[in-house]
């Protein structure tokens, strides 16, 4: 269970901060998936950061799991990262100099499984479509070619809560569809609590939650 | 996949950066290991040398006499040899002076050496024998010198040994030299000991090899060396050597001999210099004692005059000995035998005047007189009757007459009356008059004795056995050390002095300093290059539950391996690097040397060294780029901004940076001020200086662009130029980085031009010419005052006027200079007169002065009582520092006759002509050195435009004392040529810096302006032509450049400034070093030129798509 409550988010400016993140709470359990809207600016990124742990809230708490990742310490957030969240970004960030096989593995150097996590990724691999691919370098994929093994890489550890910033962003229609299918997809198999960030309406139409964030406050439309 | 596996990939991926970071490491492995290396070489070098001249030797057999050349074989003969050593050969060595007598070319400083085939069988030299007759070997060096080849007629001039010593009444004055004509027969080569020396040095050996019986007889000394070169059989010690010297050694050896005298049986004790020293005279009285003998000094001398009123005798013998009559212990009582009081008139009671010469320093013969009471009269006969009492004196005992006397004072034969030849012919060398052996030491002892010969009554004893069994006493109580034998284990000395004097590995370490540096900073900028490069891969891993310590360790690991990659090539690259500088250092920095003898020795140590020091530098710099990346938030390097962050100054603002400014400059400052207060060594100073004040400029830089950076209301750029000169704040860590890298070069390379030194005035009292212009070195000692009329005429100088010569007394010794490499041992020193101490010439940079007399003049303080047994000596500054490693304080300890004697040093000169010694007083000098004759060092005060002249009459009119005058310019113009060859080293090896820094710049230029593709092409969108980008892109290369330069610059003055001051040496700029700054400028310019063309060439229309 995934649980936001109270949370603010402020930036320091020269003028004062900036807060764009205010008060916001909600709760989604294991199995739900929600599309994250609202304009250029508006701090849906920083939501998604803020939820991957990788930026501390101003205030406010989060749980995951009924465990607050910020009182951690740098050591187990890492851990927590690793082992609860997993991560699919717009711009892919793949390593150009890993094979796909490889890049969906780099999650697990962190607590190696041995063979499992080999045998995990290579069934991600051929899940995403692209077995034949398997060894390939990232700069002989397609734009979606490189989301589909990103979100395989987001997916290797198992992840409780899968955080994706605009998966689709980069894509032409064709390859964003494809993606978010098989994001959804997989977000069933997995059981994951799935929380994307967009700006695309027909991205956000799959989901069955929706939540829309407009002068720092989240509200479900959906 | 394991972290390895991504650690390789990453290896591979990102080669191209990788192979610069490797090329960076392993040039800074390859110049400081290659450092290293020369350092190894050097003292490799000099080890070959020495083992390969010393051929066989390994012990040294020395004395300051000669001895029978058969003690060689009585030592090898005994049992007790052969359990340590394999041979020993005996040898004559000498200094000489050589010249070809067709050509008059000729080498001063050659070794002289008699030898037999003894010689060449101790070293295993099966295809040399000889030489005979009047044949010679010379060295290949000595050859080329005199132009020498067999057949060539050579003059061997060389300083003929003399027991009496040259400095007491009898010593020969006018003969202490001795020329003898050979022929070559064959030039040696280094392989058949043509360069046999046993005292090390890294110049060419110039050696003749005369045939020893030719030597001897020229020397009259037959059958007789005066050195044995000993072949050890394993390791073995001086001890035994020692202690088959003092069995075997006859009394002859020592100079001594008994004989036996009658008709009374009695034993005298003479010494062959016609005087018995302190330690025999010490050695005869403790063996009479243990033989049960009675021993009596007699010290008889030459009265000119013994007068009695107007009545007198000329040049008669005294004695200073018991006469058989009582005599008063009061008063100054003199016993005269009967025809001397008849002659004279006198009577007991009657008082006697004895007019007598003694030899005074510095050189002249001085008539003194004494004055006696007739305490007796004895008849010629019984001891009184005793002939044996006076030494024999050659060219006055062996006489039939007294007209025939030709002894080495003057004499006036026309005071001789014909009864005094009747004396002469009846009773030849029986003392006319007696006094007390008190009165006689009183008035004529010298530095060489207090007795001419020892008595010795057999009592009732036969006298054959008391004599034997006193002989053998006398043995036993001489001590070979304390009679001037040395043992000397030559080849663990040399091999000693192999170490150096100068460090050379030490020196190119600091001369590569900044070259290993810039090295180092290119390997680190390409290494920062990676990762910022890399900088969404870190944020990645770190997203994804990879701690910081984790990324951090990964990418340690990756440069870690590319830094040892880097080493491993380094290392091999070494080698080529130590050989190119052993190559220099054999052509164009031979200066430094003085010989071509150098060769490259590897070694694995300095290689590892080298290696292991340049791999834990680039692990600091690695550390030092991840370092700032563990600051930057994952989400800052997911979205690949790190530009902002990188740089410390950048985040936390100026602050930090205005301190790190302040805090470098004051040290820098500080360090200066020190050195200038003398608190600490003014070289490491001076480094440590410029660096403090370098990195305070690179610190304000960096505050500067980080400020400039973060500066939100500032004033739009109004120029194109403006906006470049801003752009180099976007990458602040890159731009200070490739200043730093110019900077240093420019630094090294101004600073150290500013030491070069200059010519000394020759006129000047206080410069390191002392305002001497001419100095004079002789092989054969002058004794005579070389400002009285006898010692003007030995040097040519009767005719010139406004002429002063000091002169030195020398013991030989070691070159404590730079033109020496070997590590001295027992430096060459000097003995330096009252007068020239009062005269207060040459500067000191630094004394013991706690007086304001001292403060005046230091070399008063060589004339300063010091507590125990030390010595007080002034020494050069710069002999000091790099040779001996000693300061003004420090004792220097050498070995003397067979105990340690410790030399205070009290003052140090500053840069003076005095290099190669040490001074002290000359009482000091020859109550330490009695065996020291004469002067052998003069420093002429003539008009400077006469120097030239004097130096060609002198070398022509005294070549028979081996005279080499040289203009005091010169000599100290060769040691400046030292510290100069090694400022043109430091700055080659800058250049070399400056090169390294300069490709670096190119590469960051690059990077910079390929990274801003996209910025370039929405700029050309909008409007602007190649040429505006080309000026904007110049200009912020331009800003870097001209930072870069000043910061060296203004560095590199600061830091110099009082060292230049103090020293005399011009300031910069100089014009070697204007071109520089220029040649650096123009290197700059032209790789930025180059950078920019190549970046703009790049299809940016493209760039602008993908935007």
């Amino acid at each position: 269970m995934l649980r936001v409550t109270n949370l603010s988010k402020d930036y320091p400016t020269p003028r004062g901060p900036l807060r764009v993140l205010s008060d916001v709470s909600f709760e989604m359990a294991p199995g739900d998936a929600a599309a994250v809207m609202g304009p250029s600016g508006s701090g849906k990124s920083s939501l998604l950061y803020i939820l991957g742990g990788l930026e501390p809230p101003t205030s406010g708490t989060i749980s995951l799991d009924g465990r607050n990742p910020f009182e951690l310490s740098a050591t187990d957030l890492a851990a927590f990262r690793n082992a609860r969240i997993g991560f699919v970004f717009q711009d892919h960030c793949l390593l150009p100099q890993c094979s796909v096989l490889e890049n969906v593995l780099i999650p697990t150097l962190v607590a190696p499984k041995g063979e499992a996590d080999a045998a995990r990724a290579r069934h991600l691999v051929d899940r995403v479509g692209l077995a034949d691919r398997i060894d390939h370098r990232p700069a002989e994929l397609s734009g979606g070619e490189r989301q589909r093994v990103a979100i395989a890489r987001a997916l290797v550890r198992e992840p409780r809560l899968l955080l994706c910033d605009e998966p689709t962003g980069n894509l032409d229609r064709a390859a964003a569809e494809n993606v978010a299918a098989l994001l959804l997809d997989l977000h069933r198999l997995e059981n994951t609590i799935l929380l994307v960030v967009t700006h695309s309406a027909p991205l956000a139409e799959h989901f069955p939650i929706r939540f829309d964030l407009q002068d720092a406050q989240l509200h479900r439309s959906r | 996949m394991t972290s390895t596996t991504l650690v390789r990939r990453g290896l591979q991926h990102y080669w191209r950066t990788n192979l610069a970071v490797i090329a960076g490491v392993a040039t800074a492995v390859a110049v400081l290991a290659g450092a290293l290396l020369v350092g190894d070489s050097v003292r490799g070098s000099l080890r070959d040398l020495v083992v390969q001249r010393l051929g066989r030797a390994d012990r040294l057999v020395v004395a300051t006499g000669f001895f029978r050349d058969a003690l060689a074989d009585d030592i090898r003969g005994d049992r007790v040899f052969d359990a340590d050593y394999r041979d020993i050969a005996p040898l004559i060595v000498m200094q000489g002076v050589v010249a070809d007598q067709a050509t008059g070319r000729r080498a001063s400083g050659v070794q002289v050496y008699g030898v037999d085939d003894r010689f060449w069988r101790f070293h295993g030299i099966a295809d040399v024998a000889g030489p005979a007759g009047r044949d010679a070997y010379v060295s290949r060096a000595l050859a080329a010198d005199i132009g020498a080849a067999p057949g060539t007629t050579a003059v061997v001039r060389i300083e003929k040994p003399s027991a009496i010593p040259l400095e007491s009444l009898h010593g020969r004055k006018e003969s202490a030299g001795r020329s003898i004509v050979l022929t070559v027969r064959r030039v040696i080569d280094a392989a058949q000991m043509g360069d046999f020396t046993i005292r090390p040095q890294q110049g060419d050996v110039r050696a003749v090899f005369v045939p020893m019986r030719r030597l001897q007889q020229d020397v009259e000394q037959p059958g007789r060396v005066n050195a044995m070169l000993v072949a050890d059989r394993q390791r073995a010690t001086n001890a035994p050597l020692q202690l088959l010297l003092k069995r075997h050694a006859h009394l002859e050896d020592f100079g001594l001999t008994l004989r036996t005298l009658g008709p009374q049986p009695a034993i005298a004790l003479e010494s062959s210099a016609g005087i018995i020293d302190g330690p025999r005279a010490a050695a005869a009285d403790r063996a009479a004692v243990q033989a049960n003998l009675v021993a009596k000094p007699v010290f008889t001398y030459l009265a000119n005059t013994i007068r009695h009123g107007d009545r007198e005798v000329p040049y008669s013998l005294v004695s200073a000995t018991d006469p058989g009559v009582p005599l008063p212990s009061t008063g100054h009582p003199i016993v005269l035998n009967d025809w001397t009081a008849r002659e004279l008139g006198a009577k007991p009671g009657d008082a006697i005047t004895l007019d007598y010469y003694v030899w005074e320093d510095p050189g002249y013969l001085e008539t003194r007189r004494a004055e006696f009471t007739v305490a007796g009269i004895v008849p010629i006969a019984g001891a009184a009757a005793d002939r044996d009492l006076a030494p024999v004196y050659p060219g006055i005992t062996g006489t039939e007459s007294l007209s025939d006397w030709d002894p080495p004072f003057p004499i006036d034969l026309k005071r001789v009356r014909p009864v005094d030849e009747d004396y002469w012919k009846k009773y030849r060398t029986t003392p006319k008059a007696f006094v007390t052996f008190a009165d006689g030491r009183r008035l004529w002892q010298t530095r060489y004795g207090d007795r001419t010969s020892v008595r010795l009554a057999a009592g009732g004893q036969p006298v054959d056995q008391a004599r034997a069994r006193y002989e053998a006493a006398l043995r036993s109580a001489l001590d070979p050390e304390s009679m001037g034998f040395t043992v000397r284990a030559v080849r663990d000395e040399g091999l000693t002095a192999s170490r150096g004097s100068t460090d050379f590995g030490e020196y190119f370490v600091y001369f590569s300093f900044f070259l290993v540096a810039s090295a180092l900073v290119l390997a680190a900028l390409f290494f920062r290059l990676t990762v910022e490069q890399r900088a969404r891969e870190v944020g990645l891993l770190r997203a994804v539950g990879f701690g910081t310590p984790r990324v951090r360790t990964l990418f340690t690991a990756e440069g870690l391996l590319l830094a040892a990659i880097g080493s491993a090539i380094g290392a091999v690259a070494a080698v080529g690097y130590g050989a190119a500088m052993m190559a220099g250092l054999r052509t164009w920095w031979s200066g430094a040397v003085g010989t071509t003898s150098l060769t490259l020795h590897v070694s694995a140590a300095s290689l590892l060294a080298g290696a292991a020091g340049a791999l834990v530098a680039a692990g600091a710099c690695i550390w030092w780029t991840l370092r700032g990346l563990s600051r930057l938030s994952e989400r800052a390097l997911l979205a690949g901004q790190l530009q902002s962050d990188v740089l410390p100054t950048a985040r936390r603002g100026g602050r930090a940076m205005t301190l790190s400014v302040v805090a470098f400059a004051a040290l820098g400052f500080g360090l200066i001020g020190a050195a200038a207060g003398k608190a600490i060594d003014p070289a490491g100073a001076f480094f440590g200086a410029g660096a403090a004040i370098l990195i305070a400029c690179l610190c304000l830089l960096a505050a500067r662009l980080g400020k400039g950076r973060s500066k939100g209301g500032r004033r739009p750029s109004t120029s194109i130029a403006n906006l470049g000169f801003r752009n180099a704040s976007v990458r602040p860590g890159r731009s200070v980085l490739a200043v730093a890298v110019i900077a240093s070069a420019v630094f090294i390379l101004i600073s150290v031009d500013a030491f070069r030194l200059s010519d000394a005035d020759p006129t000047d009292r206080k410069a390191g010419t002392g305002g001497y212009p001419l100095l004079v070195d002789l092989l054969v000692p002058i004794v005579h005052d070389p400002n009285s009329a006898d010692g003007r005429d030995a040097l040519g100088l009767s005719g010139a006027a406004g002429i002063h010569v000091e002169p030195f007394r020398v013991r030989p010794g070691e070159d404590a200079s730079c033109l020496n490499l070997y590590e001295p041992t027992t430096p060459r020193i000097l003995g330096v007169s009252r007068r020239f101490i009062g005269e207060g010439r040459f500067s000191f940079q630094g004394s013991l002065a706690s007086t304001d007399a001292e403060r005046a003049n230091p070399w008063l303080l060589l004339d300063r009582a010091l507590p125990g047994d030390a010595v007080p000596i002034a020494a050069d500054s710069n002999s000091l520092t790099y040779v001996l490693h000693k300061k003004v304080g420090d004792d220097i300890v050498l070995a003397h006759g067979g105990a340690p004697l410790r030399l205070h040093v009290v003052a140090a000169l500053d840069d003076s002509l005095f290099q190669g010694e040490l001074l002290m007083s000359e009482p000091n000098f020859i109550r330490l050195f009695p065996e020291q004759q004469g002067y052998r060092f003069l420093l002429i005060d003539a008009p400077p435009q006469t120097a030239a002249q004097l130096s060609d009459t002198i070398e022509k009119t005294a070549s028979d004392l081996g005279a080499d005058a040289v203009a005091t310019r010169r000599r100290l113009a060769e040691f400046h040529a030292v510290e100069n060859t090694y400022l043109s080293t430091f700055q080659s090896l800058g250049g070399l810096g400056l090169l390294v820094g300069t490709i670096g710049l190119a590469a960051v230029l690059l990077r910079n302006v390929l990274e801003r593709r996209r910025e370039l092409a929405l700029l050309r969108a909008v409007g602007f032509a190649r040429s505006h980008l080309f000026t904007l892109v110049l200009s912020e290369n331009v800003a870097l450049l001209v930072w870069g330069l000043s910061t060296g610059l203004v560095s590199a003055l600061i830091a110099i400034a009082p060292a230049a001051l103090q020293r005399g040496a011009r300031l910069p700029l100089s014009a070697g070093g204007g071109l520089l700054v220029v040649a650096v400028l123009a290197a700059g310019l032209l790789s930025s030129v180059v950078a920019t063309r190549a970046a703009l060439r790049a299809p940016l229309v493209a760039a602008l798509r993908s935007e």
